[in-house]
C-alpha cells in the first residue's frame, strides 16, 4: 500500500464506534421487540380498537312460585362516533337537533359530543331512551352521520319496593368498586353492579358476560371496519325460596299497620327456607338503575331506608319471650304445670311493685293459663322459682345472642340478658332483674329473624336450621345448581311433655287467649303475642306463630314486628294470619273442599289424609 | 480499464457484497414504503416516484461506478460551482413545501438539491484536504475546510434545511479526523459544538424541571447574556481565569502551552454565545422535540405522539413481525411520516425483530465495505471520499435508528435506501457508485 500520509489507525477508532452503535441498537431492539412485545402489542391493539360495550342482561330473580322479582328490560342508548363533524358550529347544530327531538338537556349533549371529538372515542350521549325514539333517530341518522343507537339490557324491578331489602339494588360503581373491579375485563367504567342484598352477594352469578361491538378505527378515530360483534351472555337466574303471595300479604299487612314500620319474617320450619322477608320502611330499587346515585338527590337529613329491620333491628321481645321462660320453667322441674299462682294484677317484690298487664288480675293461674293469658304474675312467680340462670340458659339455647346464620350482611345478634352477662360486667343481679327477664323485658333484645327462628324451633321440635333464601340458580346454558340445602345449626333438646305443654299453650293463645285475631279456619294455629315496652315511644307489637294443617309437620312459622304497634294482638297478629294463609293456601283449599271433616277431632284428622 | 496483474488473477471490479446489501435494503425499503402508503391520499404519486427513483438511482449508480472518480478532483471547481449554483437556484426557482423552499419542481418529478449537496461537499472537501495534507496539522487548514463548507451551509440555512446541515457537519469533522487533523483542533471544534448544544439542552431540562432553576445557575448565565455589560464581564472573567491558569501552569513548571488556555477560553466564550444564539433561534417545534426526547410522556398527544406511536409500532412487531401489509399502527395512521423518517417503524412492526436486525446488519455491512474501500483506495482523494461516504452513512444510521429507538432526539432525518424520497435515493446511490468506482480502481487485489 502506498504511503498516503494519512493515519490509517484512526479508521479503526471510527469502526469501533460504528460497531458499538450497532450493538447498542440491537440490544435496544431486543428490549423493545423481544422482551416487551406483549406490552406494546397490547397498546397497539387498544390503539386501533374501540369497544362499544353492551351490558349483558343481569340474571333474573324469581320467587319460589316463579314470579319475577327482578328482571331486565331493553333500553336504548344514543352513541356518537367522532370524526364526522369538525367545526364547533356543526356540533352545536347537531346537539340542538338532538336535544329538541329527544327531549334531552342541550348542554349535556353538547358537552358529550365535544368529549367524543376531543378524545376521538365514541361516547354515550343519552341512556335509557324510550323505545319510541327509535323512529325519531332513524330520521336523524340519515341527516347527521355519526349518531347511532344501541340496545342494552337494564335492570327492572316490576314490583318496585317489593322485597327490596332482600334483593337489594344495582347502581353505578363508585370509586371503591372501580378500584376493586378495574382489573376485571368484564367490567367497564359505566357498568352497573349490585350494591346491596342479593344483587351484591350474587353479583358474580347475576352479572353475565358483557357483549360489545369491536370497531377498528384509524388514528383520527374514524371507523375503519367492524371487527367483531360479540353477543352478550346473560347472567344466571336465581330462584328464591320466597313465596310471592306470602311476601305480598306481609308487605300489604305491614304497610297498612298503624306505623307502617316493622318486619315480617316467615320461615319453613322443616328446612329453614325463607318464605317471606319484609322490612319497612323500604325503597324502590328502580330509582337507582337510571340515575345512578339516588342518595345525592335525597333531601338533606333524609337517609336511604337501607336499614334492615328484620336483621338489624333489635327489640325487647316482650311476651313472646314467655315461650322461652316457659320452657325454662318446665324443664327446671321446680314448678309443676298444674301448680297455680294467684294473680291479683300485680306482684310485690318487696322494694317495688311489678304489675301484670291485666290490672284486674287473672286469679288462679296454672302454666297453660299463664301462657294463654300471658299472665305476667305467673311468670314472675314461676320464673323466680326456675331461676334466672335457667332462663338465660334456654335463651341461649334458642339462639339469642347468636346470628341466625342467614347469608346476608350486617346481621345483628340481639342481646342475652341474665346473671351471666351481668357477672361478666362485674355488676349485680337483683330480683327485679329476674322478674323482668321472665317476661322478656329488661335488657333482652331480639331481632325479628331470631324470633322467627325461635317459633320455627317450637314448630319442628327444637331444630334451628340455617335460614336460606336462594333455592336454585339456573345458569344461562340451562344448568341448574341447587342451592337450598337444609343445614342444622343447633337443636334444643327438651322433654316431650314440655313441647306438648308449650304447644298447647300456644294453641290456646290463638284459640281463646290474646291471639284470637290470628285464627284461621281449617288450620291449627299456634301463636304468641308480645308487646315490647319502648321507653322512647309507643310500644312495639310482636306476634310469632306457626300453623299446621291435618297434623302434618308445620310448613310455616312467622314472626311479625310492628314498630309502635301498641298491641301484638291487634297490630301484628292479623299480618301473621295473612302470611300463613297465603303460604298454606293450597292445603287450606283442599281442606275446605272436604267440608264433612271437623277440624278439632283426632279421629277425623286421620280420615282426611 | 481492465487490469490483469501477473499471475492471471482478475481484479474484481465490483464490491458485490456492498452491492447486494444495497439491493436487499432497496427491496425491503420498497416493500415497507408500499405498505406504509396504503392509506395515504398521495399513494399513487408516492408509488410512482418510488418505482421511478429506483431504476434512475441504479442508472446513476452505474454511471458513477464506471466514471473515474479522479475526474471530480480534477474538475473540483466545476463541482463546487455547480453545487453552489444548484443550491442558489432553488432559493430563486424552488417551490415551498412544508415550510422550506428546497424543491425544484418539474412537470413530472421534483428535485431536492440539498440531497446532492451532501455528496458534492464530500468531493470538494476531499479535494481540499488532499491538496493540503502537508499542512493538515495547522489550524488554518481546519478553518479553511470549514470556510469551504460555509457558503453551502449558508445556502442550506436559507432554505431552511437543518437536517442537511445536521448530516453534513459530522461528516466534515469525520473527514478532518480521517485526514489526520490535530486532535487539539478537533477538540476545539467539538468542544465548541458541545457547549453550543449544551445550552439549549440544559435550558430544556430546566423547563421540564423548574426546580433545577436555582441550582444549575443557568438562569443566571442566561440573564448574563442579555445585557452588554453582563456579556462583557463574562468574557473578561473567562479570559482572566484562563490567563491565571496558564500562569499557574508556568509557575508549576507544567509548561502548558498558552495556546491551549487561550483555545479553551475562546471555546468557552464562543460556545456560550452561540449556545444562547441557538437557544434564541430555536423554533417552537425544535424546542418541543428536545423536550420529548428527555421525557417522551410529557406530551403524549402533541410532540411526543410520533415517538410514542413509533415505539409502540416497533414493540408490537415482536420477533417475527405482524406480517407485511398488516401492521395496524402504521396502516391506520398512528405513526406519522411513516414512509419517510419513520420507515423503520413500519419495518419493525411488519417484519419484526428479524427485519430490524437485517436492516441494522446490512447497514453495518455497507459501512464495513465502505471502510474497506477507503483502505484500499488508489489515492488519498479516494480514501477521503470513501471516508466521507462512510461518515454519511454512519450519521444517517445513528440519527435515524437512534431517533426511532428513543436514543436520540427527533431530527427529521430519513434513512437512505429505505425511506421514500427520490432525490435522497438517487443521491445515495450516486455516492455508493462513486465508492464502487474507487473500489474498482484500487491497487490491491482483493
Amino acid at each position: 500500500m502506498i504511503d498516503r500520509q494519512i493515519p490509517q489507525e484512526r479508521m479503526d477508532l471510527v469502526w469501533a464506534l460504528c460497531y458499538g452503535v450497532t450493538l447498542l441498537f440491537l440490544l435496544r431492539l431486543v428490549n423493545l421487540q423481544v422482551l416487551n412485545t406483549a406490552y406494546y402489542r397490547d397498546i397497539a391493539e387498544k390503539n386501533r380498537t374501540q369497544v362499544i360495550a353492551q351490558s349483558a342482561p343481569r340474571g333474573r330473580i324469581f320467587s319460589h312460585d316463579e314470579v319475577a322479582v327482578a328482571t331486565s328490560k331493553p333500553s336504548f342508548s344514543l352513541i356518537y362516533f367522532p370524526g364526522q363533524l369538525k367545526s364547533g358550529a356543526e356540533i352545536d347544530h347537531l346537539a340542538q337537533a338532538l336535544s329538541r327531538r329527544l327531549d334531552i338537556d342541550y348542554e349535556n349533549i353538547r358537552s358529550g359530543i365535544y368529549r367524543a371529538v376531543s378524545r376521538e372515542k365514541p361516547v354515550r350521549l343519552a341512556e335509557n331512551l324510550p323505545a319510541k325514539t327509535m323512529l325519531v333517530l332513524s330520521e336523524l341518522k340519515a341527516v347527521y352521520p355519526g349518531i347511532d343507537i344501541i340496545v342494552e339490557a337494564r335492570r327492572f324491578y316490576p314490583f318496585g319496593a317489593y322485597l327490596s331489602h332482600l334483593v337489594g339494588y344495582t347502581s353505578k360503581m363508585d370509586v371503591k368498586d372501580w378500584t376493586r373491579l378495574s382489573k376485571d375485563t368484564n367490567y367497564s367504567m359505566d357498568s352497573r353492579i349490585g350494591k346491596a342484598g342479593l344483587e351484591k352477594m350474587y353479583e358474580r352469578e347475576l352479572k353475565g358476560k358483557d357483549g360489545g361491538i369491536y370497531l377498528e378505527v384509524d388514528s383520527r378515530g374514524r371507523l375503519n371496519r367492524v371487527l367483531e360483534s360479540r353477543k352478550w351472555v346473560p347472567g344466571a337466574d336465581i330462584f328464591l325460596t320466597i313465596d310471592s303471595k306470602a311476601q305480598a300479604a306481609a308487605e300489604e299487612g305491614l304497610e297498612k299497620s298503624i306505623s307502617g314500620k316493622g318486619a315480617v319474617v316467615a320461615l319453613d320450619p322443616r328446612t329453614g327456607a325463607l318464605l317471606a322477608f319484609v322490612s319497612m320502611p323500604d325503597y324502590d330499587p328502580n330509582q337507582f338503575v337510571v340515575s345512578g346515585s339516588e342518595k345525592d338527590k335525597l333531601a338533606p337529613g333524609e337517609i336511604l331506608p337501607e336499614f334492615n329491620v328484620a336483621l338489624q333491628g333489635s327489640y325487647p321481645p316482650g311476651s313472646i319471650f314467655k315461650i322461652i321462660s316457659g320452657v325454662a320453667i318446665l324443664e327446671s322441674g321446680r314448678v309443676k304445670p298444674e301448680e297455680t299462682f294467684f294473680c291479683p294484677g300485680y306482684y310485690d317484690a318487696g322494694s317495688r311493685i311489678f304489675k301484670c298487664w291485666e290490672k284486674k288480675g287473672h286469679n288462679k293461674v296454672d302454666f297453660i293459663t299463664g301462657l294463654t293469658k300471658s299472665c305476667d304474675v305467673y311468670f314472675y312467680n314461676a320464673g323466680q322459682r326456675a331461676g334466672a340462670l335457667n332462663i338465660e340458659k334456654y335463651a341461649r339455647a334458642f339462639r339469642l345472642g347468636q346470628l341466625s346464620g342467614i347469608d346476608l350482611p350486617e346481621e345483628k345478634s340481639g342481646n342475652v340478658f341474665g346473671p351471666g352477662p351481668r357477672a361478666a360486667k362485674k355488676s349485680y343481679w337483683f330480683i327485679g332483674d329476674t322478674l323482668n327477664l321472665a317476661i322478656g323485658q329488661g335488657e333482652t333484645l331480639m331481632t325479628p329473624m331470631q324470633a322467627a327462628g325461635m317459633i320455627a324451633a317450637v314448630a319442628n321440635g327444637g331444630f334451628f336450621y340455617r335460614p336460606y333464601y336462594v333455592d336454585r340458580i339456573v345458569k344461562g346454558d340451562g344448568e341448574t345448581v341447587p342451592k337450598g340445602k337444609p343445614e342444622i345449626l343447633s337443636r334444643v333438646e327438651l322433654k316431650d311433655s314440655t313441647w306438648q305443654l308449650i304447644r298447647e299453650g300456644l294453641r290456646n293463645v290463638v284459640f281463646e287467649g290474646t291471639g284470637q285475631m290470628a285464627k284461621i279456619e281449617g288450620a291449627e294455629m299456634y301463636g304468641k303475642t308480645g308487646t315490647a315496652q319502648n321507653p322512647q315511644g309507643k310500644d312495639h307489637a310482636w306476634f310469632v306463630a306457626y300453623a299446621t294443617v291435618n297434623g302434618e309437620p308445620s310448613k310455616v312459622a312467622v314472626a311479625v314486628l310492628v314498630e309502635h304497634g301498641l298491641h301484638g294482638a291487634s297490630a301484628a297478629a292479623p299480618i301473621a294470619k295473612a302470611v300463613i294463609e297465603a303460604v298454606l293456601r293450597g292445603d287450606l283449599v283442599k281442606k275446605r273442599a272436604a267440608p264433612a271433616v271437623p277440624a278439632a277431632t283426632t279421629t277425623a284428622r286421620g280420615g282426611a289424609v | 480499464m481492465i487490469f490483469t496483474p501477473q499471475g492471471g488473477l482478475k481484479k474484481s471490479r465490483m464490491d458485490w457484497v456492498l452491492f447486494i446489501s444495497v439491493l436487499i435494503l432497496l427491496a425491503v425499503g420498497t416493500v415497507a414504503v408500499l405498505s406504509s402508503v396504503a392509506a395515504l391520499p398521495q399513494q399513487a404519486r408516492i408509488i410512482r416516484v418510488q418505482f421511478m427513483a429506483v431504476p434512475i438511482g441504479l442508472i446513476v449508480f452505474s454511471a458513477a461506478w464506471s466514471l473515474n472518480y479522479q475526474v471530480y478532483q480534477d474538475q473540483w471547481k466545476f463541482v463546487y460551482g455547480f453545487l453552489l449554483l444548484f443550491l442558489f437556484g432553488v432559493l430563486l426557482f424552488g417551490v415551498v413545501d412544508k415550510g422550506a423552499r428546497s424543491w425544484y419542481r418539474f412537470s413530472f418529478f421534483s428535485l431536492q438539491p440539498s440531497e446532492f449537496a451532501r455528496v458534492g461537499i464530500i468531493l470538494v472537501l476531499a479535494n481540499f484536504l488532499d491538496k493540503r495534507i502537508n499542512r493538515i496539522r495547522e489550524l488554518k487548514t481546519v478553518l479553511g475546510a470549514f470556510a469551504l463548507c460555509l457558503p453551502v451551509f449558508f445556502l442550506l440555512i436559507k432554505q431552511p434545511d437543518f437536517s442537511a446541515i445536521l448530516i453534513t457537519f459530522p461528516v466534515v469533522i469525520l473527514m478532518l479526523f480521517a485526514s489526520g487533523a490535530s486532535f487539539f483542533h478537533l477538540a476545539i471544534i467539538l468542544g465548541y459544538a458541545f457547549i453550543s448544544a449544551l445550552f439549549p439542552v440544559l435550558w430544556t431540562m430546566i423547563t421540564l424541571n423548574p426546580e433545577l432553576m436555582d441550582s444549575a445557575l443557568i438562569g443566571y448565565f442566561f440573564n448574563l447574556s442579555t445585557s452588554f455589560w453582563g456579556a462583557a464581564s463574562f468574557v473578561a472573567g473567562v479570559s482572566v481565569l484562563a490567563w491565571l491558569l496558564w500562569q499557574l501552569s508556568v509557575r508549576l513548571y507544567a509548561n502548558v502551552s498558552g495556546v491551549y488556555c487561550a483555545g479553551a477560553a475562546l471555546v468557552l466564550i464562543f460556545g456560550f454565545f452561540s449556545g444562547v444564539l441557538v437557544k434564541g433561534q430555536m423554533k417552537e417545534y425544535q424546542q418541543k422535540r428536545l423536550e420529548v426526547f428527555f421525557s417522551p410522556e410529557s406530551d403524549p398527544r402533541g410532540a411526543g405522539y410520533n415517538l410514542l406511536q413509533a415505539r409502540i409500532a416497533i414493540g408490537s412487531g415482536g420477533i417475527f413481525g405482524r406480517g407485511v401489509f398488516s401492521g395496524t399502527q402504521s396502516r391506520l395512521g398512528f405513526v406519522p411520516e411513516r414512509h419517510t423518517d419513520f420507515i423503520l417503524a413500519v419495518v419493525g412492526e411488519e417484519m419484526g425483530f428479524l427485519g430490524m436486525t437485517l436492516v441494522a446488519v446490512l447497514y453495518a455491512v455497507i459501512m464495513r465495505r465502505l471502510m474497506q474501500c477507503a483502505r484500499l483506495a488508489r489515492d488519498r482523494f479516494g480514501y477521503l471520499v470513501s471516508c466521507g461516504i462512510f461518515g454519511m452513512f454512519l450519521v444517517y444510521f445513528c440519527i435515524n435508528f437512534g431517533m426511532i429507538l428513543g436514543l436520540a432526539p427527533v431530527a427529521g432525518v430519513p434513512l437512505p435506501l429505505l425511506s421514500y424520497g427520490g432525490s435522497n435515493l438517487v443521491a445515495t446511490l450516486m455516492a455508493l457508485g462513486i465508492a464502487e468506482s474507487i473500489y474498482a480502481r484500487r491497487y490491491a487485489l482483493v
